[in-house]
């Protein structure tokens, strides 16, 4: 009885064991249906600023800028300028200085506001400056990630679908424009390959083209960011392994500061 | 009357989808929280639907090299056996480690070049047609 148990279990291991399917050591990408393909995936800033700690110990604070902007009420400003001012957050608590977390997380809202997506944000903004009070810090990232993601499924729902695409833009080129300025005062090859995004890049000057929008596609800010990114696209694009230049950062470094210094005070 | 018939049906079928992404959504964030303990902070987005058995789905990723990385999924069928695995922009397996749990399933990386890669995922086998899943992903 015991041995026919034995037997019967050995048997279903095997059954297990074979169902399992072996993992390809490599796959055709191309061969992938594009339908089966999603989106390029845009990463947090604190994903890069996470990579930033383990190479030294930037300077977070120097990092921060003097004002959040201007609201000029109009939409694709707005939308790029919350973009920037949530990648601000990331900054501010890389900084550990709750004082500007919790500014930020009020300008947050005040943005969310004018583009009518408020109530999305409003709990976010609240636990951002209860835990910046509490300086807990990993919480307060989690919340600004949360904001990003809130707003733009809120913009989602409202159809504003491109706009929540200029939010990502918005917080790419502020986080792009601190990781560069950080890569420039120590360069490395190691810190310059952060700036491998070619897939990234791509995805953002797809989404720009595409604007179905066309009083969004021809709005200043938007022409000037579509202008930035196409202009970095070759310098960290190189899929022959070249190294991203010292020179390369900086003027990476500069095109994306015009451009945040631009939208936060709306003249292209 | 016609066409109040056909959006009551609509919206009955658009309810259990919603339901069924969000279970699958559920479990995906269970599966990722024993890694909130290792330090990885899991990234509020999250990417999902439904796959008939042996379908594929890529979701692309800009990853960092410094950064460590899971990918955790989760299906709302219990008996469904799904995986994910994750490859380079070439196409070469990338993955450091990658298993399953039930109806959970995880890969592993540490990226040795920063850039794009691909979580793919996929249905083995399952009980029913279609099966819902979510992706999450955390970094440290």
């Amino acid at each position: 009885m015991t041995k026919n148990i034995s037997l019967i279990l050995a048997l279903l291991c095997l059954a297990t064991s074979a169902s399992a399917q072996p993992i390809p050591d490599s796959i055709d990408l191309s061969k992938f249906p594009a339908q089966a393909v999603d989106d390029v995936v845009v990463p947090v800033p604190s994903e890069i600023f996470a990579v930033l700690d383990k190479l030294g110990s930037p300077n977070w604070r120097g990092e921060l800028r003097g004002s959040l902007g201007k609201n000029t009420g109009n939409r694709a400003q707005v939308a790029l300028l919350l973009g920037t001012v949530i990648a601000e957050g990331f900054i501010a608590v890389e900084a550990e200085d709750a004082g500007r977390v919790q500014e930020i997380g009020r300008e947050v809202l005040v943005l969310a506001e004018a583009i009518n997506v408020r109530k999305a944000v409003i709990k976010r903004s609240k636990s951002i400056t209860e835990k910046a009070d509490a300086k807990e810090w990993k919480s307060v990232r989690s919340e600004f990630d949360g904001a990003l993601q809130d707003v733009r499924g809120a913009m989602r729902e409202l159809g504003d679908d491109e706009l929540a695409q200029l939010v990502s833009i918005g917080g790419w080129l502020r986080g792009t424009e601190v990781l560069t300025s950080i890569v420039s005062k120590h360069y490395s090859p190691d810190g310059a390959e952060l700036l491998f995004q070619p897939h990234l890049l791509d995805y953002f000057m797809g989404k720009l083209d595409g604007l179905k929008n066309t009083r969004l596609g021809k709005d200043d800010l938007v022409v000037k960011t579509r202008k930035t990114i196409a202009a970095i696209r070759p310098l960290i694009g190189r899929d022959d392994g070249t190294k991203i230049s010292a020179d390369a950062v900086q003027r990476i470094n500069k095109m994306t500061a015009e451009t945040v210094a631009a939208i936060a005070s709306k003249e292209p | 009357m016609k066409k109040i018939l056909s959006i009551l049906l609509l919206a009955a079928a658009a309810i259990p989808l919603y339901a069924y992404v969000n279970d699958a959504l559920s479990f995906a964030h269970e599966a990722a929280l024993p890694f909130v303990k290792e330090g990885f902070s899991v990234r509020e987005d999250a990417w999902g639907g439904d796959l008939g058995v042996k379908d594929q789905q890529a979701v692309s990723s800009q990853l960092f090299k410094g950064n460590d990385y899971v990918f955790c999924l989760g299906t709302d069928i219990a008996k469904a056996v799904l995986t994910v695995h994750l490859y380079d922009a070439s196409g070469k397996l990338a993955e450091s480690k990658s298993w399953r749990n039930g109806r959970f399933a995880f890969a592993r990386i540490s990226p040795a070049k920063t850039g794009t890669y691909y979580a793919i995922v996929s249905v083995e086998k399952s009980p029913v047609e279609r099966s819902g899943w979510a992706l999450v992903y955390a970094y440290k």
